[in-house]
């Protein structure tokens, strides 16, 4: 078999590009364990909206650029179902690609089960979840996107004490680490408030939550706290308590979720007196920023108000791979992280706290609001200053 | 007293919502010998239809129900006829087949209404009070509609000549064949009436609690240990199970709190089925 030089010169020449442009290009893929699916979906869709948005801007505004050249930015969600299973095969999915870089999860249970996941394979993490050990000094490239009702609870409690009357609250949450390490910690606050507390479990997977609504006013409650309860979930209860004949507040001390939680209740008017941490109190800056969205996705942008903490997570973290011009070195992201001033263009300015409560100095604070309906009236939301540790 | 009392009518109701699913589920069971994983498929599309009828189209809510049905049936009749028939005698085969058709009915509703949950309220509004005891007006509505299902489903599968086919069909079906009896009516047609109890189920319930395309998962377990506490195949057992399993469940939950009643239900029906392996009131095997 003959082969011409100049066949082989031409072989050489375009292996020798691809080669060169192998090498130079720069390809930053960013895993999103999200859940997609189920009663906490709302939360994970907000996830991924928000990386997703934040991955588009970076590359249309050139805001990765390693060793002089701009990146493209890639987003790879898997469905984790909410589990601590579902989390960790969506983190070994993300080492089988080589993923270095992860935004998500949403919920304690998932974060438990990636973890480690996490650790073993180098990767720098920006994760929620409520729970007492989201963050700490054994994950030192993850970091938590804000704080959790130890934070933003007590503020809630007393502007509903202003607003109401109640000295007992039965809080109700589901019976794994997702809802059982937020109720209780709401309860020591409710407690600290001079409100006596009962807790009430349930079994993730329940959907009709008559008999669990009937045990907790057997006990007559004044106040009534959803916790960590995803919307659906916690829209079905809200519309059995009042068909029970529940009348007091109803507090929602575990994330945003107000508008599908009426939808599946009957609406504000079922919902009644209600109170719910909500990320961010909206104005023009958060306002610009919903704008920005839709003209760059072509859609409005996800219902969930944690959207805008996703945002603000997904942006720091591109932060730090610039600052760090690394797309793969977790190790260096996370000292560039920070290092980081805690501020968004958007969402506003905050700092870095944790050392108190998790004993690692990598969770972000920033100003949050407290949503209200009274009377079946939805209330302007109230502005809360960033919570600060000391 | 009160309590026991509304404790009790909270688990009659949750047992009309069992049997209602339950009864089509083991209608597929006692006469094709199928598990039909796909039934919380159905029982979510039920919901659906009537959510896009009655919600978007605007039609009247007994009529979005109809609808509801009729479109389940009707999916339930062409799932038979174009794929369940093929494979209807390997038994590994239609377990496979209808759970993938129920992740494609719960992919279908996922991609076309999201994940979310809408807004779809019962048109009955209102709760019927005396003291400490109260039942809302839709929860009568489905025990209503439940307890005429069961007399129809009873009649129609003990005192008709179909239902006679259907179960000469269940005992034996290459005598009923000889004898004349036609499998590719009667299959597809008990299919589509279970499918059509599904998404009947579908449209009644999920108003009353939240629609989502996932709310089939808990539905699908929940039928699948009421049939098989009542006896796989069995219409008796599993309307007299669902019963048990929703009583059983309310008092647990009430007295014993969310997550110990979970667990006292599921070693109750153990005890159960070690004492009754063949379930309540079902037969020791099936032939067909």
């Amino acid at each position: 078999m003959k082969i011409s030089i100049g066949r082989l010169l031409c072989g050489t020449v375009l292996a020798s590009a691809a080669l060169i442009g192998g090498a130079t290009a720069c390809e930053l893929k960013v895993g999103v364990p999200a859940v997609l699916s189920g009663p906490a979906a709302q939360w994970g869709i907000a996830l991924r909206g928000a990386m997703e948005f934040a991955a588009k801007e970076a590359m249309e505004e050139k805001r990765i650029v390693i060793n002089g050249v701009p990146c493209t930015v890639s987003v790879m969600p898997i469905d984790t179902k909410y589990t601590a299973e579902g989390a960790a095969s969506a983190m070994n999915a993300f080492a089988a690609a080589n993923i270095k870089v992860i935004v998500g999860p949403v919920g304690s249970p998932e974060v438990t089960g990636m973890k480690p996941v996490a650790k073993r394979n180098r990767m720098v993490a920006m994760v929620n979840s409520f729970a007492k050990n989201s963050i700490g000094p054994e994950w030192p490239t993850v970091f938590h996107i804000g704080p959790g009702p130890s934070g933003w609870a007590g503020p809630i409690i007393d502007e509903g004490l202003k607003r109401f009357k109640f000295k007992s609250v039965a809080i109700v949450a589901p019976n794994d680490q997702g809802g059982t390490d937020i109720a209780s910690v709401n309860a020591q606050i409710f407690k600290a408030k001079g409100v006596a507390p009962t807790e009430e479990y349930y079994q993730r997977g329940t959907t009709n939550f008559a008999p669990i609504v009937t045990r907790m006013l057997a006990a007559k409650p004044d106040a009534i706290d959803l916790a960590s309860s995803p919307a659906g979930d916690a829209g079905i209860i809200v519309k059995q308590l009042r068909q029970a004949g529940f009348n007091g507040p109803i507090f929602r001390l575990g994330g945003p979720g107000t508008e599908e939680i009426a939808r599946v209740a009957g609406g504000y008017d079922v919902l009644k007196d209600f109170l719910w941490f909500e990320p961010i109190a909206m104005d023009d800056n958060t306002r610009a920023l919903e704008k920005k969205y839709e003209k760059l996705m072509g859609a409005p942008r996800p219902e969930n108000a944690d959207f805008f903490r996703w945002v603000f997570a997904a942006r720091m973290t591109l932060k730090a791979i610039q600052a760090a011009q690394s797309i793969d070195d977790a190790e260096k992201i996370s000292a560039a992280m920070r290092k980081l001033p805690v501020e968004d263009e958007h969402i506003g300015k905050g700092h870095w706290i944790g050392q108190k409560f998790f004993g690692i100095n990598q969770e972000m604070s920033y100003p949050f609001a407290i949503g209200i309906i009274e009377g079946g009236k939805q209330q302007p939301y109230k502005r809360a200053d960033a919570v600060k540790e000391g | 007293m009160e309590g026991l009392i509304a404790t009790g009518l909270i688990g009659i109701s949750l047992g009309s919502q069992y049997a209602l699913l339950a009864l089509g589920f083991t209608l597929i069971f006692g006469i094709l010998g199928v598990v039909n994983f796909a039934h919380g498929g159905f029982y979510v599309m039920g919901g659906y239809v009537a959510y896009f009828c009655a919600a978007i189209i605007g039609l009247p809510y007994p009529l979005a129900v109809l609808v509801a049905v009729a479109s389940t049936a009707a999916l339930g009749w062409l799932f038979e006829v174009f794929i369940l028939e093929r494979v209807i005698n390997d038994h590994q085969a239609t377990l496979m087949v209808t759970m993938g058709f129920y992740l494609v009915i719960a992919t279908a509703i996922l991609v076309i209404f999201g994940a979310e949950s809408p807004q779809f309220d019962f048109p009955l509004q209102g709760v019927w009070r005396a003291g400490a005891i109260y039942i809302p007006y839709a929860n009568m509505v489905v025990l209503g509609v439940c307890l005429a299902a069961i007399v129809g489903v009873y009649w129609l599968v003990y005192r008709t000549n179909v239902g006679r086919s259907m179960r000469a069909m269940a005992e034996d079906r290459p005598v009923a064949s000889a004898l004349g009896m036609r499998t590719k009516m009667l299959f597809p047609f008990a299919f589509s009436l279970a499918t059509g109890l599904a998404g009947l189920t579908g449209a009644l319930v999920t108003p009353i609690l939240a629609l989502a395309p996932h709310v089939g998962d808990p539905v699908l377990a929940f039928s699948f240990l009421t049939v098989i506490l009542g006896g796989l195949g069995s219409v008796s057992g599993a309307t007299l199970a669902a019963f048990l399993v929703g009583l059983i469940e309310a008092y647990a939950a009430v007295y014993f709190g969310g997550s110990k009643g979970a667990l006292i239900l599921f070693v109750l029906v153990l005890v159960i089925l070690v004492l009754r392996p063949q379930g309540l009131l079902g037969k020791e095997a099936r032939r067909a």
